[in-house]
């Protein structure tokens, strides 16, 4: 069997799913050693996946440019799109600003506080700027693979890669289907 | 009716007419999924989740009847295909995401979601905020949550007879409103919670249970509720290995009830604010002071010389039988407890009647359970409705005729013209009831004053006032201690609460209340229900029960 090489990428989550995902514990040697190869990822701490990556784990919902510019890339250069997560799956938490408007969203938080003392809306290009709604990935771009909860288990995660890995197509059910 | 020969998946059934598709699959263990479906209510086919083929045709399995020469498949990709297409649409209209949700881990749309493996939403969502009501005491609607499945509403009219929710606009844009679109808190409704009970979501939660745990997490215990005469049953969903109850369901199979439950048994009993009395307080020259439970029997024993005994129908069954083993004939009540006339219907007859009296009482304060009855039946069935008060009655404005009780000559005549009424009373006088009695076309319910005052009655303890030595008082309301002759008494009370009328006490004992006692009452129908204990006291109070066995010498000990 070759290689798989995985890449994964963090949007706008609260990393919950790379902590599940390391929870895998010894099962992530096993998994290597059946060929599973950590390409970038948060972990590696490497920004770019390689070309022809197998399996591209997105976490997290699309709530920037520069999160859809991410996930875009992910998919030119990761054969199978894998939605981790609720955030990534469903849009999340983070949807709960599409009640809100941007602008007094952010005048909320970086200004009006209660304990803000000369606050100001950071404009730098080096962070995101916010689209109007926050959305799940496969509004973005096409997801072949959702993997559900907030986090996902290390158990559905590991049986995911595993069948990935094996040849599969995994179906998620029963204990490994949760929304919570 | 003979029955009729139709196809279930292939193979040939025999069914009785009458019956629904969801039904029969039912009967045949065969699993359909539903959403806007619940027993006791009217079905309508609005969810679609229950979709069948009938010869090539999606149909509602819950509102289709069985006809002769039906097809039924439930299994064929077409259906599969349909419930997974709308379950879809159910998740994308409003906001469906469970982890901002109460309800989450028992919600029956998530429940469909894992049935049908929904791993995502296929069409775009959280486009469109709706409004959170959360002004009322007890409910609060979260109309994001909503798939308009109406139960909330069927609930309120047929089953409540409130009529209090209803819908507004069409299509997507409908919004379960209450009266004319006011917000809940301020609306005509009075709290009985039905509608918290049926919701198959997050939409309409019972604000005071929410966050407290899961019904999973809970143990289930059936008993009647004590909070009036009426004594419905209820589902009391306690914490396991905890003492606090998560909330109170109205039980579909009581034959008491049959589901209903008021604002009092659902809530209030939850709510129990009133100061308690703690321990046990020994009068002396310098006030009250702390008893040991070792040295109230000894106390109470000695006093039993020249002793009388008052009680209210506050006591349970065995209560009051001890009670009596004890003070022998000296034992009275503190207030009355007969019914002038006797009650000669009971609740699951008082469905379907067409002519309804009503005299002194307030169905939507109390009795609500008799209310709902009431109101389902004039409202919803268009039954006459007769109010007499002297005071305001809020059932007044669905009457069709409203006396003052100083003039009852005008309403006789009406009710004798009737061919069939329904008196349900509480306080009459004594010309009213020579009058009412001369009805022959009459069917008779008391609405006693206190819970077990039925029981009073079947133990035949008179309401008297009798002068004694040694006075013992049992029961939750004083009031009537002012009017006792008790100046040169020694007087002792068991009483779970505290009260001004106890300063008049030469003894104190606090006793165990609500949830934390069991026993058996007699509600007004007469029958035999029985209250279970599901809480520890938090209080160091005694049980009246366990120590009244005690001076018995049946027990042993009292705690």
């Amino acid at each position: 069997m070759g290689k798989i090489k995985v890449a994964s990428v963090w949007c706008e989550g609260c990393s919950g799913c790379h902590m599940s995902f390391l929870d895998m514990d010894e099962r992530l040697v096993e998994l290597i050693n059946k060929g599973l190869e950590i390409n970038a990822t948060p972990i590696t701490d490497l920004k770019i996946p390689d070309e022809g990556t197998d399996i591209g784990i997105i976490e997290g919902a699309v709530a920037t440019d520069h999160h859809e510019e991410e996930v875009k890339m992910m998919r030119e250069r990761c054969k199978i799109i894998v939605a981790l997560g609720d955030c990534a799956v469903f849009g999340g938490i983070p949807t709960m600003r599409n009640y809100i408007p941007r602008e007094e969203l952010l005048e909320r938080g970086y200004i009006t506080t209660e304990s803000t003392v000369d606050g100001k809306i950071p404009t730098s290009p080096e962070i995101g700027k916010h689209l109007p709604k926050t959305k799940a990935v496969n509004e973005v771009i096409k997801v072949d693979l959702y993997v559900p909860g907030c986090p996902p288990s290390a158990d559905a995660i590991y049986y995911v890669l595993k069948e990935v890995l094996e040849g599969r197509i995994p179906k998620l059910e029963g204990e490994l289907l949760k929304y919570e | 009716m003979e029955n009729i020969k139709i196809k279930v998946n292939g193979n040939e059934v025999e069914v009785s007419p009458g019956k629904t598709v969801l039904q029969v699959l039912k009967d045949l263990g065969i699993h359909v999924p539903v959403l806007c479906h619940y027993e006791p209510l009217m079905p309508q086919g609005s969810c679609r989740l229950c979709v069948v083929e009938d010869r090539g045709v999606l149909k509602t399995a819950c509102t289709t009847p069985v006809e002769p020469n039906m097809d039924i498949k439930t299994d064929t990709p077409n259906v599969i295909n349909s419930r997974k297409l709308v379950l879809q649409l159910l998740f994308s209209e409003r906001n469906h995401y469970c982890m901002y949700c109460e309800v989450t881990g028992e919600c029956e749309l998530q429940d469909l979601g894992y049935e049908f493996g929904l791993d995502h939403f296929e069409f775009p969502t959280y486009e469109r905020r709706f409004p959170v009501d959360n002004t009322h005491d007890f409910i609060m609607m979260d109309h994001n949550r909503c798939v308009l499945c109406r139960r909330c509403v069927r609930v309120c009219s047929e089953v409540a007879g409130h009529f209090v929710l209803g819908e507004m606009e069409r299509g997507i844009d409908t919004m379960i409103i209450a009266d004319m679109d006011v917000p809940l808190g301020n609306s005509s409704c009075v709290s009985c919670g039905l509608c918290a009970q049926v919701c198959p979501t997050g939409a309409i939660i019972d604000k005071r249970s929410s966050y407290l745990g899961r019904e999973v997490q809970s143990e289930i215990i059936y008993s009647n509720c004590d909070m009036c005469p009426v004594g419905c049953g209820m589902e009391i969903y306690k914490k396991q290995g905890a003492n606090f109850i998560v909330k109170i369901y109205g039980d579909w199979n009581s034959d008491v009830s049959h589901g209903l439950l008021c604002k009092v048994g659902r809530y209030l009993s939850l709510y129990d604010e009133k100061d308690r009395v703690v321990g046990i307080k020994l009068k002396d020259d310098f006030g009250y002071r702390r008893l040991h439970e070792d040295n109230l029997i000894e106390i109470f024993k000695n006093k039993l010389n020249n002793a009388v005994a008052y009680v209210d129908g506050s006591l349970f069954n065995e209560e009051i039988e001890m009670i009596k083993e004890i003070f022998k004939d000296k034992v009275y009540s503190l207030y009355p407890n007969n019914s002038p006339i006797p009650t000669n219907i009971n609740l699951s007859e008082l469905d379907n009647k067409e002519f309804y009296v009503v005299i002194n009482a307030d169905l939507n304060r109390e009795y609500g359970a008799v209310g709902s009855i009431v109101k389902r039946n004039v409202i919803g069935k268009k039954a006459k409705l007769m109010v007499i008060d002297k005071e305001f009655n809020s059932l007044a404005k669905i009457a069709d005729y409203v006396f003052n009780i100083k003039d009852p000559n005008l309403a006789m005549d009406i009710l004798k013209k009737q061919k069939e009424v329904v008196v349900i009373y509480k306080d009459i006088t004594e010309e009213e009831k020579n009058l009412l009695s001369s009805l022959n076309n009459a069917k008779f319910l008391h609405l006693p004053k206190e819970t077990n005052s039925i029981g009073l009655q079947k133990y035949d303890i008179k309401h008297e006032k009798v002068e004694a030595e040694n006075v013992f008082i049992f029961g939750k309301n004083l009031e009537g201690i002012k009017d006792l002759p008790i100046q040169n008494s020694f007087v002792v009370v068991f009483t779970p609460y505290e009260d001004e009328v106890l300063r008049r006490a030469d003894l104190i004992v606090g006793i165990t209340n609500g949830f934390e006692r069991e026993g058996s009452f007699y509600n007004l129908e007469g029958k035999k229900l029985k209250k279970e204990k599901v809480l520890k006291p938090d209080f160091d109070v005694l049980d009246l029960k366990s120590f009244l066995s005690t001076v018995l010498g049946k027990t042993e000990k009292v705690f």
